[in-house]
């Protein structure tokens, strides 16, 4: 039980990330993430929401008509976005504002019904919240450390404390969309590369008694 | 180190006259900004080659020096720096070097800065001539500003003497000084065969041609039509649309390119919030340039398709000539719309 948890986990920060592999929920990474706290508090939304769908999706799965399947995945997800956002609105007001219409498009993100569809679907419940949960992780991993790049270079903050000397002149492109293009796209390069090198060591181990001696 | 590019020594050649001239209009921090791109530029495309044992283009200096110039005179030296590093980086380098990237370098770094850091470089225009003595410091800060861009002045209502823009005596960015150079740049790069006239034609006529049109049909934001002669319609026009990597490769996709390049830098020129629009028009017509080539291949194989099915019909025999010709006919005056 334990190693498939760990697979899981490894799948979905890695080597299925939703961001950078599965190219989910670009949307949202476009938008949000050009403060690192509103990056934090949407990303642990979508964590909780996948998390929490994944659960109750898988659980009550025997009991789902295939063919409206998606609807019903849509009722439950929304379900939990909505929770979300009230609490956001009760004790978060400011964020829920610069947030705006992305909490409830947390409904649409591909990452929750990509989970429902993928894993949730035939999996057992715990095992399914739990990779919900990681998902949500791998997301905030990437959208995290954009979010850090854009506030830094583009308020010269992190997390609303200054952190760049008195002098420096703010990057506005890092404030607006099309500089979060860029940094995916540059994350999307980094994480293929070690994986494509990790990959092509990995084979030259399994063939490794072959050419090593020949090198030499 | 360089493999030789003959074609961009050229261009490197007809730029020398105009740095030279804008070296006596804004003085040593022309030197300093033209010495900071050139340097970083090359070492950014040196790192990146060394990694696959490739060689340095002689394109990466054209780009550094068209960056260089296209910068207001006393633009802080970290901003160039940035600058080139993307424009070299993430423009050229990441798409494979040189011949593969989709957008011209040069004007993809300086979007980049001046969209990022644009009120710093709007306080960047020093008054120009005399090395720059105008400025009050020959180096770091200028003491004395200036806001009389010709399309400033223009846009406030007042005038700019013609003879100025065609020496050069006037402020703006470091490069798209006078008007007499570049043109004397243009046909030199045109004789030499190394920049496509019809890219060069298309893009001044179709802009200018709108460009008069709004003014004499009396729009308000219109500008003059000395204002051809001012920003950098003309500099643009010469040095960054014709670009052989970034722009279409068909001799007929070039009328085309030209004109949307042309027609979009008055547009935003006049229309939007922006100073100037011809970076931005050469970043439209690089984002359509395949297309364009596509669309015009497509053309020219549906012709020559027509042709060779004419030309079997009419051996044939002599009746259906007739009815075979309706049709071509009318297809041929839908092309010629």
């Amino acid at each position: 039980m334990s190693g498939k948890a760990g697979k899981i986990l490894k799948d979905n920060l890695w080597t299925n990330n939703p961001i950078f592999i599965q190219i989910l929920g670009i949307c949202s990474t476009l938008a949000v993430t050009n403060s690192v706290r509103n990056t934090l508090i949407m990303t642990v939304g979508v964590s909780l929401a996948t998390a929490f769908s994944s659960l109750t999706l898988s659980a009550m799965q025997a009991a789902i008509p295939r063919k409206v399947r998606m609807i019903v995945q849509v009722l439950v997800i929304s379900f939990y976005v909505i929770l979300i956002d009230i609490v956001l609105r009760a004790y978060l007001p400011d964020v829920s504002k610069q947030l705006g219409p992305y909490v409830g498009l947390i409904i649409t993100n591909c990452i929750i019904m990509g989970r429902a569809e993928a894993f949730a679907a035939a999996n057992k419940p715990f095992l399914s919240f739990w990779d919900g949960l990681t998902s949500g992780l791998g997301y905030m991993a990437v959208l995290v450390s954009i979010a850090v790049v854009r506030e830094v270079l583009g308020f010269g903050s992190l997390l609303g404390f200054r952190v760049m000397p008195q002098g420096f002149e703010p990057w506005t492109i890092m404030i607006m969309a099309p500089s979060a293009f860029f940094l995916v796209a540059f994350v999307m390069w980094w994480a293929k590369t070690v994986q494509a090198k990790a990959a092509v060591k990995a084979a030259a181990a399994k063939a490794g008694p072959k050419p090593a001696p020949a090198k030499a | 180190m360089f493999q030789k590019q003959i074609i961009m020594r050229r261009v490197l050649y007809s730029l020398t006259p105009i740095w030279a001239l804008s070296v006596w209009l804004y003085g040593p921090r022309v030197v300093v900004l033209t010495a900071v791109s050139l340097a970083l530029g090359v070492l950014t495309e040196y790192l990146y080659e060394k990694r696959r044992n490739g060689k340095v283009s002689e394109a990466v200096l054209v780009t550094a020096t068209l960056f260089a110039l296209s910068l207001p005179p006393a633009a802080p030296a970290w901003i160039a720096a940035v600058g080139i590093v993307f424009a070299v980086f993430t423009a050229k380098m990441i798409y494979g070097g040189f011949g593969r990237n989709i957008y011209n370098p040069a004007i993809a770094g300086r979007l980049f800065v001046y969209i990022s850091f644009a009120t710093v470089l709007g306080r960047s225009f020093t008054p120009a001539g005399n090395f720059g003595l105008g400025a009050g410091t020959l180096l770091g800060r200028p003491e004395v500003l200036s806001s009389a861009t010709p399309l400033a002045v223009w846009r406030s209502g007042g005038t700019v003497p013609v003879l100025n823009l065609l020496t050069g005596l006037r402020d703006g960015s470091i490069g798209e000084s006078s008007v007499l150079l570049i043109l004397a740049a243009a046909v030199y790069l045109i004789w030499t065969k190394t920049a496509s006239w019809r890219i060069i034609v298309s893009e001044v006529a179709a802009g200018g041609a709108l460009a008069l049109a709004l003014h004499f049909a009396g729009v308000k934001a219109a500008l003059p039509p000395a204002s051809l002669l001012g920003g950098s319609f003309l500099f643009v026009a010469v040095f960054m649309g014709t670009d052989p990597v970034s722009a279409p490769k068909k001799p007929a996709s070039h009328w085309i390119y030209g004109a949307l390049i042309g027609i979009t830098a008055i547009v935003i020129r006049t229309f939007s919030a922006f100073p100037e629009g011809t970076s931005f028009a050469v970043f439209v017509g690089n984002t359509f340039a395949s297309m364009i080539d596509d669309f015009v291949a497509g053309r020219m194989n549906a012709r020559k398709a027509r042709a060779e099915a004419k030309a079997a019909a009419v051996p044939a025999g002599a009746s259906p000539q007739g009815p075979g010709d309706a049709p071509a006919a009318g297809t041929g005056k839908e092309a010629a719309k």
